[in-house]
C-alpha cells in the first residue's frame, strides 16, 4: 500500500509522500563528488520542503575533521555549487544535521563509532534505523566498505528500518572485475537494497524519451525497422579530463561514458513500451535490450578509439591528451569512442546503432538521432526542382545543453518550381517551461530515499553491458583498432566518418 | 519564478482598431518583421490562450505584473478584457513580450492584447476576446476581482475556457464568494484554480509530511489543530486550510461558535473529539496565515511562516525533545501562483471537499443566523 494512501492529507498533492526519517552516510565525505553534487543537492532537497524532519548527514572520510570543520567546508560548497543561492537561516537549519566521522576505510574501529553516531542519531532524531550508505569513494574502496559495513552490523537495519547502498560509478572496469565487486557487495547487501546510479537516467530529458515514446499516440507505431533507417546516440564535450588525468588513464571513454550512459540511453530509445512505470517494469525492458545486443564481431571495423592532440577549441589553445596532467606521455587511452551496435529483435533487427562520445570535440552536446527512411518514390524528381532528393526525416532529441525535440521534414520552396527543402520544427524545453529542472543528483538522491529503484541500474543490466564491450577492451588491447588520433577542436578522426560512411549512413552534424 | 531567466521586455506596443484580423494581421507583420530583421531568431511561442477579466483600471498593473513572469513559464496569447470603468471608451492596445531562456539564446517572444470598453461596451469587449483566442489551444481565464460568472463573460466564453483562475481571498463577502464558488464549479464544470487554495501548497505539503510513513499513527492521536489567521477577519486560505484538515481527516462538526475574528469547533472522529480554533492573529502582518500547530497525544507539531524572509519553520516536539528546521516556501505572488495551477497537480474534489467543509465552519448557528 502506497502512504498516499494511508496518508489522507496527502492526496493532491504534487509529490505522493516524502521520504522516511532516514540517515545519509556519505563515505568519501571529503572529496569533489560529494562537495559538488551530493551536498548541494541535498541541501536544494531540504529548501524545496522535500527531506523529512529527522534526517541527517554522517560524513566518512580520512581527514581528522570535526563536524564543525565538515559543516564549514560543506557551506562554501553549497555556496559555490548549489542551483539555488545559500540563505543563511535555511543553511543552518540543514547544517545541524550535519555530522562527521573520520576514519580510514579500512580501520574497523571507525565503523563502530559509526554505529554508535547513527544510534545517537536514530534517538535524537527518530531516524527510525533507516539508513542509506552511499560510495563516493574511489572504485577500489567499494568492496572493502561494504564488508566492514556487514561485520559492524550495519547493512541490516537494528530497528525494522531499511538499510540501502548508492554505489557510483563505475561498476568494475571489465566482466569479470564487476561480476567479484557485484559478488562482493551481494555477501552484505542484498540485490534490492544495492542502487548503482547512473547520473544520467536523473537528468529530465533522459526521462523524457519515455515520455515522448510512451507519452504520445504518433511516434510509438513508426518506431520501428519499418520506418527508421538508424539510431544514433552521440556525448561530445568540449572539456578534456579536467585535472581528472589518473582517473581518466584508469578508465577510458569506453569505460566511462560509454559502457553505462551511451548504452543506458540507447536501451530507453530501444526497449519495448511497459505496462507500468513503477516497480521493474522499465528495468526489465532494458535488460531485454541488452540480451537482443549482437556481440560487436569484427572490432576493426565497428569499433574506432581516438586519442585528441593539442588543438584549438572555441578560441583557445588546448593541449594534448598525453600533456595533461596524471597522462602519461605514451597513453594508448581513448578519449573518443565510435561503434556501432546491432539489436536482434523484430523491432530492430538491420538497423544500425551507433553511438559515439568524445572529449574536447568542437561543441558541447547530447543527442539522439532517429534518422528515418527516405519515402519509396522520389516523386518530385518528375516535377523537375533542382532540390529533388529529400533529405531524410529526422527526429532529434536533444538531451543537453538547450534540451529539447526537433523533426526535419521537407517542405517546397515557394515558386513555381518543385524545389524541396528541408526545415526544422523546433521544441525547446527551456523556452517552453521556463522552469530549471532539478538537478539529477536531486531526483536520484530522494528516489533512493524514497526506496524507487526505476532511474538505477540494476545487475542484470550492467553485467550484458561489460558482456557487449569487454570483448571490445580485449581487442584493442590486442590491437584490432589502432588507436587513431584527431586535433582538439574537431569532430573525432577520419575513420569515424568511415565507419557510418561504409554502411552508406553519415553522422548526424550537431 | 525561475530565477535563471531574464526579464521580459516589451516591444512593438502600440494602439490599435478593436478589430480582431487586424491585430492578427499586425502580430502577422511583426513575425515578418522581427524574423527577417537584425534579430532573425525570435521565437513565437504559445501554448495556451490566457485571459484575465477585470473592471478596474488599478488591474492594469496586476495583469502586466503577471504577463513579465508567466510567459516564460506558460507562453501564452495574453488578453486583458478591461470592462466598466465610466469613463473608459472602446479601444485595443498590442504588444509583444521577448526574453531569452539564457545568455545567447534565441529571443522567446508571447503576444499581449489589451481591450478597454466602457460600462456600457462589455458585450463588445467579451467578443473581441473571442475572435482573438488562437484555435486549439487552451483557454485560460482569469477572474482579476470577483469570482462571478455570467454578465460580463459570456456564455460562449465560458463554453469555451478550460480552466477559470480566480481569488477567494479579499472578497468583502467571504460566506457568498464561497458559495458562488461551489455553484459556479458544479454548474459549469469547469476546472476553478483559487489562488488562495494555490498559495496554501507549501503549508499542504509540510502539514502532510508529519503524517507520511510511520508519521500515519498521528492521524489517530490528533486532540487539537489551531489556527492563527492574518487579515481584518479571517482569511479566505485559513478557513481554506481549515476546510481541508477537516474535509482530509473525515471529521464531522458536534458544536461551532463562529464570529469574525474566531472559529471555535468541537469535531469527531467516530468516538474521539477534536477542537479546532481558527483565529485572527494580530502578529500575522500582511501574511494570511501565521501558524499552524497540531497537538497529538504524543506530540505537537507546527508550521510557521517568518514574516521577513516568507521561510517557513517546521516544529516537532516528542517528549521532551524540540525539533525545528527552517525550509523556503513556495511563492506566493499572482504569476507564481497562476503558473502553478496552471501546472495543474491538483485534484479538484480535494479543493470542492475543502471549500465545503469551509462554508460549514462559516454557517455558525450563532452568529450566522
Ligand atoms: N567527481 C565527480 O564529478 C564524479 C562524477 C561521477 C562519478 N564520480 C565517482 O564518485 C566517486 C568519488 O569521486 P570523487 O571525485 O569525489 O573522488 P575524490 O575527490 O578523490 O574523493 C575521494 C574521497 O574518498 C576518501 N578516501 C579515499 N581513500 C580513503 C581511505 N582509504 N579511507 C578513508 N577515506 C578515503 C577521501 O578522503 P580524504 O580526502 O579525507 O582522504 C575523499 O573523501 C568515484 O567513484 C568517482 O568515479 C565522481
Amino acid at each position: 500500500m502506497t502512504t498516499s494512501t494511508l496518508n489522507p492529507l496527502r492526496a493532491g498533492l504534487r509529490l505522493p509522500r516524502t521520504p522516511d526519517a532516514c540517515a545519509l552516510v556519505v563515505f568519501g565525505a571529503t572529496g569533489d563528488l560529494t562537495a559538488r553534487k551530493l551536498v548541494p543537492a541535498l541541501y536544494n532537497l531540504a529548501r524545496e520542503r522535500l527531506l523529512p524532519g529527522g534526517f541527517s548527514v554522517v560524513g566518512f572520510a580520512r581527514r581528522g575533521w570535526s563536524d564543525e570543520q565538515f559543516r564549514a567546508a560543506m557551506k562554501d560548497a553549497v555556496a559555490k555549487f548549489s542551483r539555488e543561492p545559500l540563505q543563511d537561516d535555511i543553511w543552518e537549519s540543514f547544517a545541524r544535521s550535519l555530522h562527521y566521522v573520520s576514519s580510514d576505510f579500512g580501520d574497523m574501529p571507525g565503523y563502530e563509532r559509526l554505529g554508535e553516531r547513527l544510534k545517537k542519531e536514530d534517538s535524537a532524531h527518530g531516524a527510525g534505523g533507516n539508513r542509506l550508505f552511499y560510495l563516493a569513494t574511489p572504485p577500489t574502496a567499494y568492496a572493502e566498505i561494504a564488508h566492514h559495513l556487514g561485520e559492524a552490523n550495519l547493512s541490516r537495519s537494528p530497528s525494522g528500518g531499511w538499510a540501502r547502498l548508492v554505489v557510483e560509478k563505475p561498476f568494475g572496469r571489465d566482466l569479470e572485475s564487476a561480476k567479484k565487486l557485484d559478488q562482493s557487495l551481494g555477501l552484505v547487501f542484498r540485490e534490492r537494497q544495492i542502487y548503482r546510479i547512473d547520473h544520467y537516467l536523473g537528468k529530465e530529458t533522459v526521462q523524457n524519451i519515455l515520455v515522448f515514446r510512451f507519452g504520445n499516440g504518433i511516434f510509438e507505431p513508426i518506431w520501428n525497422r519499418r520506418y527508421v533507417n538508424d539510431v544514433q546516440v552521440s556525448v561530445a564535450e568540449t572539456v578534456g579530463v579536467e585535472g581528472r588525468g589518473g582517473y581518466y588513464e584508469e578508465s577510458g571513454a569506453l569505460r566511462d561514458m560509454v559502457q553505462n550512459h551511451l548504452m543506458q540511453v540507447l536501451a530507453l530509445v530501444a526497449m519495448e513500451p511497459v505496462a507500468s512505470l513503477h516497480g521493474d517494469g522499465v528495468r526489465d525492458e532494458k535488460a531485454k535490450v541488452f540480451r537482443a545486443m549482437l556481440p560487436v564481431g569484427d572490432v576493426g571495423r565497428a569499433t574506432v578509439r581516438a586519442q585528441y592532440r593539442a588543438g584549438a577549441i572555441l578560441g583557445q589553445q588546448v593541449p594534448g591528451y598525453r600533456e595533461e596532467d596524471g597522462v602519461s606521455p605514451a597513453s594508448e587511452i581513448e578519449t573518443y569512442v565510435a561503434l556501432k551496435l546491432m539489436i536482434e529483435n523484430w523491432r530492430w533487427a538491420d538497423v544500425p546503432f551507433y553511438l559515439r562520445v568524445g572529449k574536447r570535440l568542437p561543441k558541447r552536446a547530447t543527442e539522439v538521432v532517429i534518422t528515418f527512411k527516405k519515402p519509396p518514390l522520389q516523386l518530385f524528381r518528375e516535377m523537375g526542382g533542382d532540390n529533388i532528393d529529400p533529405a531524410a526525416n529526422l527526429l532529434v532529441l536533444r538531451i543537453q545543453p538547450d534540451e529539447g525535440i526537433s523533426l526535419r521534414f521537407g517542405a517546397k520552396v515557394p515558386g513555381t518550381r518543385s524545389d524541396v527543402r528541408p526545415v526544422n520544427m523546433d521544441f525547446r524545453y527551456g523556452s517552453s517551461f521556463g522552469v530549471e529542472p532539478p538537478e539529477a543528483y536531486e531526483r536520484l538522491l530522494l528516489d533512493a530515499m524514497l526506496g524507487d529503484s526505476t532511474l538505477f541500474t540494476r545487475w542484470d543490466s550492467v553485467e550484458a553491458s561489460w558482456e557487449l564491450l569487454t570483448p571490445v577492451l580485449d581487442a584493442w588491447l590486442q590491437g584490432a583498432s589502432p588507436l587513431r588520433f584527431y586535433d582538439a577542436g574537431t569532430w573525432g578522426p577520419d575513420e569515424a566518418r568511415r565507419l557510418v560512411e561504409q554502411d552508406g549512413r553519415e553522422w548526424h552534424r550537431m | 519564478m525561475a530565477p535563471d531567466v531574464a526579464g521580459i521586455e516589451r516591444l512593438e506596443d502600440h494602439e490599435i482598431a478593436v478589430d480582431p484580423p487586424a491585430i492578427e494581421a499586425e502580430f502577422r507583420r511583426i513575425w515578418r518583421d522581427t524574423s527577417g530583421g537584425e534579430d532573425a531568431s525570435s521565437i513565437r511561442l504559445r501554448v495556451l490562450n490566457f485571459v484575465a477579466f477585470a473592471h478596474e483600471r488599478a488591474d492594469i498593473e496586476r495583469f502586466e505584473r503577471v504577463v513579465r513572469l508567466l510567459p516564460q513559464r506558460h507562453p501564452c496569447r495574453a488578453i486583458l478584457a478591461l470592462a466598466g470603468p465610466e469613463q473608459e471608451t472602446l479601444r485595443a492596445a498590442i504588444a509583444v513580450l521577448c526574453w531569452r531562456p539564457a545568455a545567447g539564446a534565441a529571443h522567446i517572444c508571447a503576444e499581449e492584447v489589451r481591450l478597454f470598453g466602457g460600462a456600457g461596451e462589455q458585450q463588445e469587449v467579451a467578443s473581441a476576446v473571442l475572435g482573438l483566442l488562437v484555435p486549439e489551444l487552451p483557454v485560460v481565464v482569469w477572474l482579476m476581482d470577483r469570482p462571478e460568472l455570467g454578465g460580463r463573460m459570456s456564455g460562449e466564453l465560458i463554453d469555451t475556457a478550460d480552466r477559470l483562475i480566480f481569488d477567494s481571498a479579499g472578497q468583502a463577502d467571504g460566506v457568498g464568494t464561497f458559495d458562488r464558488v461551489l455553484r459556479a464549479g458544479q454548474r459549469w464544470e469547469l476546472a476553478l484554480s483559487d489562488l488562495a487554495w494555490g498559495r496554501l501548497a507549501s503549508w499542504r505539503a509540510l502539514i502532510a509530511q508529519f503524517f507520511d510513513g510511520e508519521g500515519v499513527k498521528q492521524l489517530s492521536q490528533i486532540q487539537s489543530i489551531e489556527i492563527a489567521s492574518g487579515g481584518g477577519s479571517l482569511s479566505s486560505e485559513a478557513l481554506l486550510l481549515a476546510g481541508w484538515l477537516v474535509s482530509r481527516l473525515g471529521l464531522s462538526l458536534a458544536d461551532l461558535n463562529t464570529s469574525a475574528e474566531r472559529i471555535e469547533a468541537t469535531l469527531y472522529d467516530r468516538t474521539r473529539g477534536v477542537t479546532l480554533t481558527v483565529a485572527r492573529d494580530d502578529d500575522a502582518g500582511a501574511a494570511p496565515l501565521r501558524e499552524v500547530r497540531i497537538r497529538t497525544s504524543e506530540a505537537t507539531l507546527g508550521v510557521e511562516v517568518h514574516a521577513e524572509s516568507a521561510h517557513m519553520h517546521v516544529r516537532e516536539q516528542w517528549d521532551d525533545a524540540p525539533a525545528r528546521r527552517t525550509v523556503a516556501s513556495l511563492p506566493g505572488d499572482d504569476a507564481s501562483v497562476i503558473a502553478m495551477a496552471l501546472d495543474d497537480y491538483a485534484d479538484p474534489a480535494i479543493y470542492a471537499e475543502a471549500l465545503g467543509s469551509a462554508l460549514a465552519l462559516l454557517a455558525s448557528p450563532v452568529a450566522g443566523s
